[in-house]
Order: C-alpha cells, then structure tokens, then sequence
C-alpha cells in the first residue's frame, strides 16, 4: 500500500469516528450511545489492522486484535450488563439540551483542527488527519461526560475520550511499543470493571443513580 | 543488595505483602504483617538512597533511581510506616465501633499495599508509558478504598474519584504519545522511546511545536491527579470519605507522585522549548489552586474536608515554586513537598483519632481535645501550626524559600497573591484548631485514654516535622540539591 493510499484511508475512518461521536453526542437512548462507541472502536481497530498492512508492523496486528476484542466488544458488553441490572429509565437526560451540545461539538472539531494546522512539523510523524480528529475525539468525550447525568453515559464519555488516544497513537509512526498498550488496556478493563461495580452497588444501597448522588458540596 | 536488585525489590515488596494478607484473617497478625512489610519496605529505600548517593543514578529496564525520584521515594517510605504503625490502634477502635468489618479487613489491607506498590512504581518508573499505567493502577486501587466504608457518601466520593481523575489521566496519555511520537523519529521506535532518560538526551532537538502541545495535555492529566484547581473537584471528596490512614496516604504521597509526573514532563518541555512555557503554566495552575482553595478553607465546618483544600492550596504552593523555577524555587518546591507530605499525614491522623473521640467530623462539635486527650491535642497543634505556616516548623522554611525564588525574578504580583492568601488562611487554620483544642470540652467527647501506637506513629511524623524546621541534615540537603539539579538540567 502506498503511503497516500493509507492517509486517505486513515482519513476516511477519522471521519467516521468523528460521525460516531457524534452519534454518542446525539443518543437519546443509553443502549444507543453503548452501540456507537463500540462501532467507535472497530473503526480503531481497523485502522491499526490498515496501518498494519501498509507498515509491516506485527506488533500492529496484535494491537489492532486486543482493540477489537477489549473495546469494541469486551467494555461494550460490561455496560450493556450494567443497564440490564440497573433496568432503570434508559433515557440519557442531558444536564444541557444536545443541540446545544452538538452546536459546541461543531466548535471544538473546528478549534482541533486549526490547532493542528499550526503544526507542520509533527504533521510528517502522524499519518494524515489522525492528530486533530484525534484531539477531537478526545475533548468531544469530555464533553460528554461533562454534559450527561447517567453514570453509563459517563462512562461512555469516557471510553470514547480514550478512543481519540488510541488513534493517534496508532497512527503516529510505529504505534505505541507493544508492552505498554497492553498494560493501557488492562488499566482501562481494571478501571471499567471498578466503575461497573460502583454502580451497581450504589444502586443497591440507595437506589439511585450514582452520578445522581450531590450530597458531598462545598 | 546490589542497586538493580533493590530496584525490582521495592516494587515486589507491598505487593507480596499485599497478597500474603489476602490468606489471613485475624486482626492482630494482619497488622503485624502490616508494619513488617511497610518497615521493609522503608529499609531498602534507605539502601537504595546510600547506594544512589556513592554511585550515582542506577536504571533497571523500565524503572530508574535517580536523586529526583528518590526524595519521593523516601517521603513515601516514610508515610507508609507512619500510616502501619498507626493504622495499628486505629483498626482496634474502627472495628470496635464498627466502622470497619472484621471480616473485610484482609481486603483493606491488601488493597493499601497493592496502592503503595503501584505509587512506588510511579516513582520508580523511568518509561513514560509504564509511569501512566501505575498512576493509573493507583487511581483504582485508590478508588475502592475510598469507598471502603460502603455508606453513600463514601461511594459518592469514589465514583466521583475514578471518573474525574481517569478521564484527567486519559489526557496525561495523550500527552505522553505526542512526546513519544516527537522522540521516536530521534531516539526509533519501541519502548525505549518512551524513556524519559532516553528522551531528555535527545530533548533539545525535539520539535518544539509537539512537545509544547504534549506537555499542555500532561499538565493536565497529571494535574487532575495532584488536586490542582480547576481540576481538583474531586480531592475534598476522596480525601474527606477516605478512611484516615488512607486519606494520609492520598493527600501526603499520591497528590506527590502526580506532581513527580508533571516534573518530569516539566524537565522535557524545558530542554525542548525553553523554560518559558512550562514555567508560566505551573505558575497560572498554582495560583488558581491557592485561590481557590482560600474560601473553602475560611469557610469548612468538616473537618477532613477542611485539610483535603488545604492540600490543594499546599499543592497549589509547590507549582508556584516549580513555576518560579532556578535553582532555590526547584530545591523549595522538593522541600515542601516533603514537609507538607509528613505535616498532612501528621495532622490527618490527628484529626482522625479527634473524630473517634467526638464521633463526628463537624468541627462545631469537637470542643475542648486539651482537656479529653492532652497528646493528641497537643500533636493537632503543632501540626496545625506547621501547616498554617509558623516558625519554628519546617513548612515555614519551605514557604520562605518559595517566597525568595519568587522575588528574586521580580514575580511581584504572584507573590503578592500568595502571601495575601496565605496569611488569609494562617489566621483561619489557627481559628478553626484553636477552638477545637481550647475550651470546655463538649459532651459527646470520650475520655477513654489515648491509643499508644497512634500516638507514636503521630510522634515519629512530628520528631521529622519539627527536626526539618530548625535544621536541613546535609546529607538530606545534598539529595535535595543533586535533586533540584536533575530538574534544572
């Protein structure tokens, strides 16, 4: 594969992850949110397998396989349990309207963007659009969890955040060394599985939503 | 010992305790597994620091001892002894009052070591990578004990925990890969590039634009994890709800190994492009976090909550101190951090044994302690009196010395704001402990007698604190210096 080939791939599949975050933004419904931030993932782990083929980076299969089986399945499956043994409202209720979110959405991909455009340099090290669509993804996630109620939703919030990182650590140059991406996913299986209990303990205990709880203030 | 073994030792010690805790049950061995591991764990960093100091800075794989890490390494030591030995008397009244379940204990205390073995490797670690995955692993062994109790607030402040400081984190890594992908097209691919030793080598060559935006990103990430304001809305919440040894642990050594991280990152960006850029950035986050923290302090009626914003102002100080930066700010930033560590767990264990004694943290209630329990009263003092910043205690000198490298370069208005804000909350710390210790003593106070080994874990915390006020011993004053030295390249 030639190297333009594989920046307009990669581009390709940042403008997808782009589409599914925004689809994270514009969900309704938890259960939908859950189901965008896995096809976020896949996306990942196809580009790692693309940018696999076109480096000849074993280590780069192996990354793109954990990715795939970790976030696009694993983590989205640990929240789909945690809504079935909630059975709450699924309803995501947005502490701001989610036009309004989606209106801020808009501006931090364009700030990321102009940001990234300042760098020429680090441009070369990062194939294509990777870093700003990277950054991105990462604020966007934030601002999910900043703007949303629902435990599940932050935590989605979350996973999406780090799924900007991974992109661009998978697209700049070689990929993170193998050793240290695998002690990454372990750490966020460790803390996702962390998360999923405090939930539902809290839910047990006091019956409530435990991003609902505000009692600790000033 | 040769160094290399003490180097993967430190790390396996609280974490073969950890385990080794998980197959017993009964109170009294568990704590004396406790304090033998911790006790063992605070000789070898004695034998790493005589080893460091004759031979110089040793690298095994992905950790390294340098002077740097090594006055972290040292303050955790420390703390952790101090927080086993006190732990101790703590656990017999937590349990006797059914604060904590007997059955539960042995998760407790493996929880605690496997916590001081991923903040050691915190320290330890020389590869950026391998340092975010162990201040990540702190974050979750953190995060059950801060839930430990199980009670509403508790969950609260650990959901709030996890989820502020993961997602905080999470842009530590991302500063982390734009270093790495900067330093790989010099140093090549795989793990090596991620460390730091290898990376300060090639530093100056390092495009400027990445790194800047790299240490922007890890500022953040690792500033999250220190408390610094506005990313700190989950540190009066963690450590008030924590159970006290551990809330001694999170306010006097993690918020420090967050802070080693952003030193590291400080030490990269200031080779790349200049000492400009971070410099201002430490300095703008510490003074917001001393703000800010000021009318939370003035106002706190909680008590535990009260010293988790006082460790965002303290935290707040340091930055300031790394901020103004040359040779007396890095040296008095080093020095606070270890004055404020053993001052903060000196007075958290203070107010635990207080809130055992009145049976709450509401410091409206906690009247009269000279009169119930004259030791520990006396200790929340002088503690007290430390943290507010009065000679003859050590966080005096360390302020002193910030306030010099403040001037020194003519930061007038960052000075100004700082000692204004200090004085501020001087006059409220001493108002809020003068009315707990003086008086008549209220008629929920306990007037069992004192616990000994809380009061000698108490007394230990107080010798060192009052020991670095009247004096610096040379040979910690050497690692201080050959410390700064590191940092400042």
């Amino acid at each position: 594969m030639s190297p333009s080939t594989t920046a307009a791939i990669i581009n390709d599949l940042g403008a997808l992850l782009l589409f599914t975050m925004l689809l994270i933004l514009a969900a309704g419904q938890v259960y939908r949110a859950i189901y965008a931030v896995a096809a976020q993932s896949l996306f990942i782990a196809i580009a790692g397998a693309v940018l696999a083929l076109a480096t000849h980076n074993a280590d780069l299969w192996l990354i793109a396989a954990i990715t795939l089986v970790v976030k696009a399945m694993v983590l989205p499956w640990v929240l789909h349990r945690v809504l079935q043994r909630l059975n709450v409202r699924r309803e995501v209720e947005p502490v701001v309207p989610i036009a309004v979110t989606l209106v801020l959405a808009v501006a931090v991909v364009v700030m990321a963007f102009h940001l990234s455009g300042s760098l020429g340099a680090v441009q070369q090290a990062i194939t294509g659009n990777a870093l700003p669509v990277g950054i991105a993804i990462t604020l966007l996630g934030v601002l999910v969890m900043a703007t949303r109620k629902k435990a599940l939703t932050q935590m989605v919030g979350l996973f999406a955040s780090e799924n900007g990182i991974f992109f661009v650590a998978i697209a700049a140059t070689q990929g993170m060394p193998l050793i240290i991406e695998i002690g990454v996913i372990l750490d966020v299986i460790l803390a996702a599985l962390v998360m999923a209990i405090l939930v539902l303990r809290v839910r047990s205990t006091v019956a409530a939503d435990v991003a609902d709880l505000s009692r600790l203030r000033g | 010992m040769t160094p290399e073994t003490l180097l993967w030792l430190l790390p396996v010690v609280p974490a073969v305790t950890a385990l080794a805790m998980l197959a017993v049950r009964d109170r009294r061995i568990l704590s004396a597994i406790d304090v033998t591991g911790s006790a063992t764990l605070a000789t070898l960093a004695l034998l790493l620091a005589r080893a460091v100091a004759t031979t110089g800075p040793h690298a095994l794989g992905v950790f390294r001892a340098d002077d740097l890490g090594l006055v972290f390494l040292l303050l955790l030591a420390t703390l952790t002894l101090a927080v086993s030995i006190y732990t101790v008397g703590w656990l017999r009244e937590a349990v006797a009052s059914g604060e904590m379940q007997a059955d539960s204990l042995r998760y407790y205390f493996a929880l605690v070591h496997g916590f001081v073995a991923t903040m050691v490797v915190t320290i330890l670690a020389d590869n950026l990578g391998v340092l975010w995955i162990a201040m990540e692993g702190t974050t979750i062994t953190s995060a059950v004990l801060v839930g430990f109790h199980g009670h509403r607030y508790g969950l609260e402040a650990a959901w709030k925990y996890i989820i502020v400081t993961t997602i905080g984190i999470s842009f530590g890594l991302f500063g982390t890969v734009l270093i790495y992908a900067a330093a790989s097209t010099h140093v090549g691919a795989g793990a090596s590039a991620m460390s730091w030793a290898a990376v300060m080598a090639v530093a100056p060559q390092l495009d400027p634009g990445i790194v800047q935006i790299g240490f922007v990103f890890a500022m953040v990430g690792y500033g999250t994890k220190a408390g610094l304001a506005p990313m700190h809305l989950w540190l009066p919440d963690a450590h008030s709800q924590a159970p006290t040894p551990v809330s001694a642990l999170l306010s006097g050594v993690l918020i420090k190994c967050a802070l080693l991280g952003i030193i590291r990152f400080q030490t990269i960006a200031a080779a790349a492009c200049g000492v400009g850029l971070p410099a201002q950035v430490l300095m703008v986050f510490g003074l917001i976090s001393i703000v800010v923290a000021t009318p939370f302090i003035l106002a706190q009626h909680d008590l535990k909550r009260l010293l988790g914003y006082h460790s965002v102002e303290h935290i707040g100080i340091v930055a300031l101190a790394l901020g103004f930066g040359g040779p007396i700010g890095t040296y008095g930033a080093l020095l606070h951090v270890i004055n404020h560590g053993i001052t903060k767990a000196l007075v958290f264990f203070a107010a635990g044994t207080a809130i055992a004694r009145y049976g709450t943290r509401d410091m409206r209630v906690i009247r009269g302690m000279f009169a119930v329990a004259p030791i520990g009263a006396t200790l929340l003092m002088l503690a007290a009196l430390s943290l507010a910043g009065t000679p003859p205690f050590s966080i005096f000198i360390s302020e002193l010395t910030v306030l010099r490298a403040g001037i020194g370069p003519g930061h007038w208005l960052a000075v100004a704001i700082f000692l204004t804000m200090v004085v501020v909350i001087f006059a409220g710390i001493l108002h809020h402990v003068g009315a707990m210790t003086f008086g008549r003593p209220s008629t929920v106070a306990s007037r069992a007698p004192e616990a000994w080994s809380p009061l000698l874990a108490m007394a230990l915390l107080a010798a060192i604190m009052i020991l670095l006020g009247l004096t610096i011993p040379p040979t910690f004053d050497t690692l201080l210096r050959r410390a700064t030295e590191v940092v400042l390249g």
